[in-house]
């Protein structure tokens, strides 16, 4: 069975969102305003008021009400959706974490864009980094096609039985959020026909009304220790159930982005550039641009950031020369930026080699090919047994 | 229902389910909260969801002590996230053709403070919820800090007296008239001396609960933060209701009226020789608090006379 050829037509990345969550049918959806992923929640009210989606529409007085009402209405049995960014993600904070020790299987859209630090309205992934350890499945995309396909296979992966965790759909503000883009959307009885198996799967817990039924104890003691463990090893199990549904929409739709992540003209490469992100269209430009040169260079995108995909990363990383690691985002208190910490954390696995952490692309600074350009440089300098610096902040170097 | 006769009601005639909880639940002696928690599923019947959040009521409604629980559908939830929670429950249960009564139930820290935002909220969006709160004056659970509920010239950990301090200097938040300003459905307020009154308002909010917002707020003093000896705490509740301290009155689509209209109001030095928290105030501050207490229950007999 093969999905029919969607209505291809050109759209922003949160009108495509918007659009994905509608396929995917929500019937409880809550979200607050905020730059720049409102034209989200506007456009799913409006599919509500044309008739065109049958939800629950919250307009709620802020995020962290947002996250409250999609939390409970999942775990009394709701399909949910809500989406945020940045300011809204942290506001939500308490219940983020809430909703992930709950097993709520949520799917939320966060518009990657700088968190409060000194107030800035623009794009980078410190807010998804501000919320690495809370517990959510955590999803990178690159391109408005890969926003729509995620969504629908992040309820797949959300609602699994064996999973049954929030996930959290991350694409880059105003890149993204406001690029228009050609797209083809799936019909919704495919949709449907996709999400189907999760009908056929043992009901979840849910609160019942004149039942003993609910959540939330005083976590006292082994309780709390066991609930933690489930919640961790589903965790775990989500890595390879992530490679699973994205095969299965390949198969399915005929599109699919390698799963937990995605790798870009790897073999024979001595160095590799890690990104993520729509940052990994231009990698990908410069990887092709060095190959002719005779540059033996390879891409790795993150799409799975959380859990970190690392068995696959060690994969594909061991036994090459150098690494270079670019980060839209800081870790603060720490000499590299964080995905490129994360990859310094497989070093027992990939064995020592130069590994260059980048930070490029904060505030809405573009990552452009003349910066990637000059990360495979030094990368491939570093290979050959240069002297590199171990952490460059591009912009600041121009 | 209860038929409506020329007796008297007595508060069981209310009930129409056993009681959802269990024995030795670990609530403080002579805490009126434990009667007040036990009282609203009898009389609301057990096809009800409490939401609650960290408070007083938190050690057993959670289940602290998983030996002495109750029966009854239970949603734990942040702070910041009771009535929205409620929301996203209640959205869906009508959603779904499920008859239940949705209850918040959370202590007047959450309620007037942290909690405030997501109450107002709910309120202004006319969900179909019960919020009750009981106002112990203060966060009682984490050992009797001053919320913006607790009155002026009161004694908590964060407002005490010495030297200097006076206890809090500022009056408390009219809360029963800040959420009658957001007009919702029914709006009630109650007590525990006068627990005919509060199962009747319980009654009523279940079924005004499905056409709108339910806002009740049960006065519920602290033994133990209020400095009562635990065998007098209605009492206390007693003595609030005569000094129209804690006037009980309801109102229907935001137009109040009493339900208890006390004959001769006994001055507020009355209530508060019963406890130990006022025990520092001298003349000047009675004065002040018979004034504020005059001034609020002024503008209530306003109001009502208005809706009349």
């Amino acid at each position: 069975m093969k999905a029919k050829k969607g209505k291809v037509s050109v759209m922003t990345g949160n009108y495509a969102a918007a659009n994905a969550a509608r396929l995917c049918r929500p019937e409880v959806v809550s979200a607050y305003p905020i730059t720049p992923q409102s034209e989200v929640a506007e456009q799913i009210s409006a599919y509500v008021a044309n008739g065109e989606l049958d939800a629950e529409i919250v307009e709620v007085e802020g995020e962290n009400s947002a996250m409250n009402v999609v939390c409970a209405a999942s775990l009394a049995g709701a399909r949910v959706f809500t989406a945020t960014s940045s300011y809204g993600l942290v506001f939500m904070y308490d219940t983020l974490l809430q909703t992930a020790g709950y097993r709520a299987p949520v799917v939320m859209v966060n518009v990657n864009r700088e968190p409060p630090g000194i107030q800035a309205v623009s794009g980078g992934q410190q807010d998804l980094i501000s919320t690495r350890d809370s517990g959510w499945v955590q999803v990178i995309v690159e391109n408005n096609q890969e926003i729509i396909d995620q969504i629908i296979m992040a309820y797949r992966l959300a609602e699994d039985h064996d999973i049954q965790l929030p996930v959290m759909v991350n694409y880059d503000g105003y890149y993204l959020s406001y690029l228009a883009e050609s797209v083809e959307m799936p019909l919704i009885e495919d949709v449907d026909a996709f999400l189907a198996p999760l009908k056929s799967q043992p009901p979840r817990p849910r609160i019942i009304p004149g039942a003993a039924t609910g959540c939330g104890t005083h976590g006292m003691e082994m309780g709390y220790v066991e609930a933690r463990y489930k919640h961790w090893s589903a965790l775990e199990r989500a890595r390879e159930k992530v490679d699973d549904i994205d095969r299965l929409f390949g198969e399915y739709f005929g599109r699919s982005y390698g799963g937990q992540i995605e790798e870009y003209r790897t073999d024979g490469a001595d160095i590799i550039i890690v990104t993520s992100g729509s940052a990994a269209g231009t990698t990908r430009t410069v990887v092709d641009a060095k190959r002719n040169e005779g540059v033996r260079v390879g891409m790795v995108k993150i799409r799975l950031f959380r859990p970190f995909p690392e068995d696959r990363l060690t994969e594909v990383l061991k036994g090459r020369k150098a690494i270079g690691v670019v980060d839209r985002s800081l870790c603060f208190g720490w000499k590299c930026g964080p995905m490129c910490m994360e990859i310094k954390a497989l070093t027992p696995d990939i064995g020592r080699m130069p590994i260059l952490s980048y930070i490029d692309g904060l505030a809405n600074l573009d990552i452009t090919v003349p910066h990637i350009t000059r990360v495979v440089d030094e990368v491939n300098g570093a290979a050959q047994g240069k002297p590199f610096q171990e952490v460059t902040w591009i912009p600041m170097e121009e | 229902m209860v038929e409506a006769t020329k007796k008297r009601n007595r508060v069981f005639d209310y009930y129409c389910e056993e009681d959802q909880f269990s024995g030795g639940v670990a609530w403080c002696a002579g805490c009126p909260l434990e009667l007040t928690a036990r009282t609203i599923p009898k009389v609301l019947g057990k096809n009800m969801v409490f939401v609650g959040t960290p408070s007083c009521a938190a050690p057993v409604l959670h289940g602290q002590n998983m030996g002495a629980w109750h029966y009854l559908s239970y949603l734990a939830c942040v702070m910041t996230g009771v009535a929205s929670s409620a929301t996203g429950l209640s959205r869906y249960f009508r959603r779904t053709g499920q008859d239940a009564t949705v209850v918040c139930f959370t202590g007047d820290g959450c309620a007037t403070d942290i909690g405030f935002q997501p109450l107002s909220g709910a309120a202004e969006r006319a969900e179909h919820i019960i919020y009750i709160t009981y106002d112990n004056e203060g966060y009682m659970n984490t050992g009797n800090q001053r919320s913006s509920a607790t009155p002026r010239g009161a004694h908590t950990s964060t407002t005490p007296v010495g030297k200097v301090g006076r206890g809090k200097p500022t009056q408390s938040k009219n809360m029963p008239m800040v959420m009658l300003m957001h007009r919702p459905r029914y709006l009630a307020t109650a007590t525990l001396s006068h627990p005919e009154d509060f199962a009747k308002k319980l009654l009523k909010a279940k079924e005004m609960a499905r056409e709108g917002f339910v806002y009740i707020h049960v006065f519920s003093p602290c033994p133990v933060g209020w400095r009562i000896d635990s065998n007098n705490v209605i009492e206390v509740c007693r003595a609030a209701v005569r000094t129209n301290y804690f006037p009980l009155w309801e109102a229907e689509n935001g137009q109040p009226r009493l339900t208890l209209e006390v004959a001769n109001p006994r001055p507020i030095a009355e209530f508060t020789r019963l406890m130990r928290k006022f025990s520092h105030l001298k003349e000047d501050d009675l004065a002040e608090m018979q004034r504020i207490l005059d001034e609020r229950f002024a503008l209530l007999k306003t109001l009502c006379g208005a809706s009349k």
